[in-house]
């Protein structure tokens, strides 16, 4: 317990459960509709991001906020086009984006630099800086699926066939692109651009027996998440073990142990 | 025909040199229901998708009247798999969202329900527990809810088994005179929407002549039921 008290362990907390929270009130949307290989797409795109602002000099983590942006909405209207299958545009973007991320930190010989961190998350080393944006990303995100919640039910549901003489459902859902960027913005700070995706799905796929309403989806898969983070994060205090795979490793738990409950229900019942 | 609220001339599209619609024209008059029936790959989903602007790529012209507001249930699968719990109250409320109503107003979700013939009950229960029919009815109380002027209904007992069929149709007729709407009906049960429609379109890939003599069909009435058809 005495570990708690250090500051890196409290913003490694604090920031871990703010992610927790948003994968698991979007998660079940990215499901829904789908995307789940977005997360992977997008994350491949922000370490284009990254590789360009280390050779413009700006913060890794911050340019890759921009590039998440402008790309996401890039495939939401190569998406909406139909010209092009999503599984083709996704991998486009997911090799697309590590080949330019591979050439722009070759060319910007930034010797420091390490893909690793941005790969697999570096939680223990978030600063009061990155601690605020994660908050404040998390409260402007939490607010718009608060405020766009039936519009994405309805969006991710089944996006040309609710109102087809209007266009709220593409933009509805390019908003959903956004917010999922948002999400991978913060997830490759913590948890890791190539392992957000499983705290995206693992969650829902955990929780979906166990609820009868969307709401009950979300609350049900938030909580597997926020478990997750809090018992990932407090095993990694203790063991060396990279705290990424330790949440991971707890969401698959959590998934195994449901699985096994269900069954043993399911027959009870029958 | 006067003022026709949905007019479709002259359509023809063809993809890969395969003709899927070939020289399409017909009027539909306000508040008539109006059947389109024909066999599988007859053009019927491609030809709804035209109208409702979904698929530009065909050549002829396509007008619906300005103003109208459209509301379109697609066909609905017997189940599936993958989807996730959903309420019927989530899936009512959908419709009733700012961003998708054209004029979001408190509902009483109960009475929506029983408008079409559900148990206020099943309100709370997951959507997927519906038998087919109570599904198609649920969709189609969620699309009472946009207030449309025009309905598009694809296939509605493609997901009903035999029992729940039974009143489906009738429903469907006695909305659209209730609602004054215009209905277009997709499908390829001819003896069940002969009865109840204004007006029969039977394509395959063009409008089948055999199926739409104007001796038994009536721009302004109904169908003359004696007549058979081959489709």
């Amino acid at each position: 317990m005495e570990l708690l008290t250090f500051t890196f362990v409290q913003y490694a907390f604090l920031g871990g459960i703010a992610m927790a929270i948003l994968t698991g009130l979007l998660g079940p949307f990215v499901v829904q509709s789908k995307q789940s290989i977005a997360s992977d797409m997008f994350a491949h795109v922000a370490l284009a991001g990254i590789g360009a602002a280390l050779l413009v000099g700006m913060s890794p983590w911050w340019g890759a906020l921009p590039a998440l942006l402008i790309v996401s909405t890039l495939i939401w209207w190569l998406l909406d086009s139909g010209k092009y299958s999503p599984d083709a545009l996704a991998m486009f973007f997911l090799s697309g984006g590590l080949a330019l991320a591979l050439a722009f930190v070759h060319v910007a010989r930034d010797t420091v630099f390490s893909f690793e961190n941005y790969l697999f998350g570096s939680i223990l080393t978030l600063t009061a800086i990155d601690l605020v944006a994660i908050l404040v990303a998390t409260v402007i995100v939490i607010g718009m699926v608060w405020y766009l919640w039936y519009p994405l039910l309805g969006a991710t549901q089944s996006p040309r066939y609710l109102v087809p003489f209007r266009h709220t459902p593409q933009i509805v859902q390019l908003l959903f692109f956004w917010l999922l960027a948002i999400v991978v913005w913060i997830g490759i700070k913590t948890i890791g651009g190539l392992l957000i995706g499983a705290l995206l799905v693992i969650p829902v796929l955990a929780a979906r027996s166990w609820a009868s309403s969307f709401k009950q989806l979300v609350a049900l898969s938030t909580l597997v998440s926020v478990a997750s983070v809090f018992f990932g994060l407090v095993v990694a205090l203790y063991v060396d073990l990279p705290p990424s795979s330790l949440i991971i490793g707890t969401a698959i738990l959590i998934f195994i142990l449901q699985a096994g409950v269900s069954i043993v229900v399911q027959k009870q019942t029958t | 025909m006067n003022n026709p609220v949905i007019s479709v001339k002259n359509v023809t599209k063809a993809v890969d040199g395969r003709q899927l619609l070939v020289d399409v024209s017909f009027d539909i008059a306000e508040q008539s229901l109006v059947s389109l029936i024909g066999p599988n790959g007859a053009g019927k989903s491609t030809l709804v998708k035209i109208i409702l602007g979904l698929d530009r790529q065909y050549d002829g012209l396509v007008t619906v009247r300005p103003d109208e507001r459209v509301q379109y249930i697609p066909q609905l699968s017997m189940s599936d798999q993958h989807q996730l719990p959903m309420s019927v109250f989530e899936y009512i409320s959908i419709a009733t969202s700012s961003l998708y109503s054209m004029s979001p107003k408190k509902v009483d979700f109960q009475q929506t329900l029983t408008h079409v013939g559900v148990s206020a009950e099943k309100l709370h229960q997951s959507y997927v527990s519906l038998s087919g029919g109570e599904r198609q009815r649920v969709a189609i109380a969620r699309a009472l809810l946009g207030d449309p002027t025009i309905l598009v209904l694809d296939e509605p007992l493609a997901a009903v088994d035999y029992a729940s069929r039974s009143g489906l149709y009738e429903l469907i007729r006695h909305l659209q005179q209730d609602h004054k709407m215009t209905v277009l009906l997709v499908s390829h049960d001819i003896d069940s929407v002969l009865p109840l429609s204004d007006q029969v379109l039977c394509l395959n890939k063009s409008l089948h002549t055999d199926c739409h003599p104007s001796e038994f069909v009536s721009q302004t009435g109904h169908v003359n039921k004696s007549v058979h058809h081959h489709c």
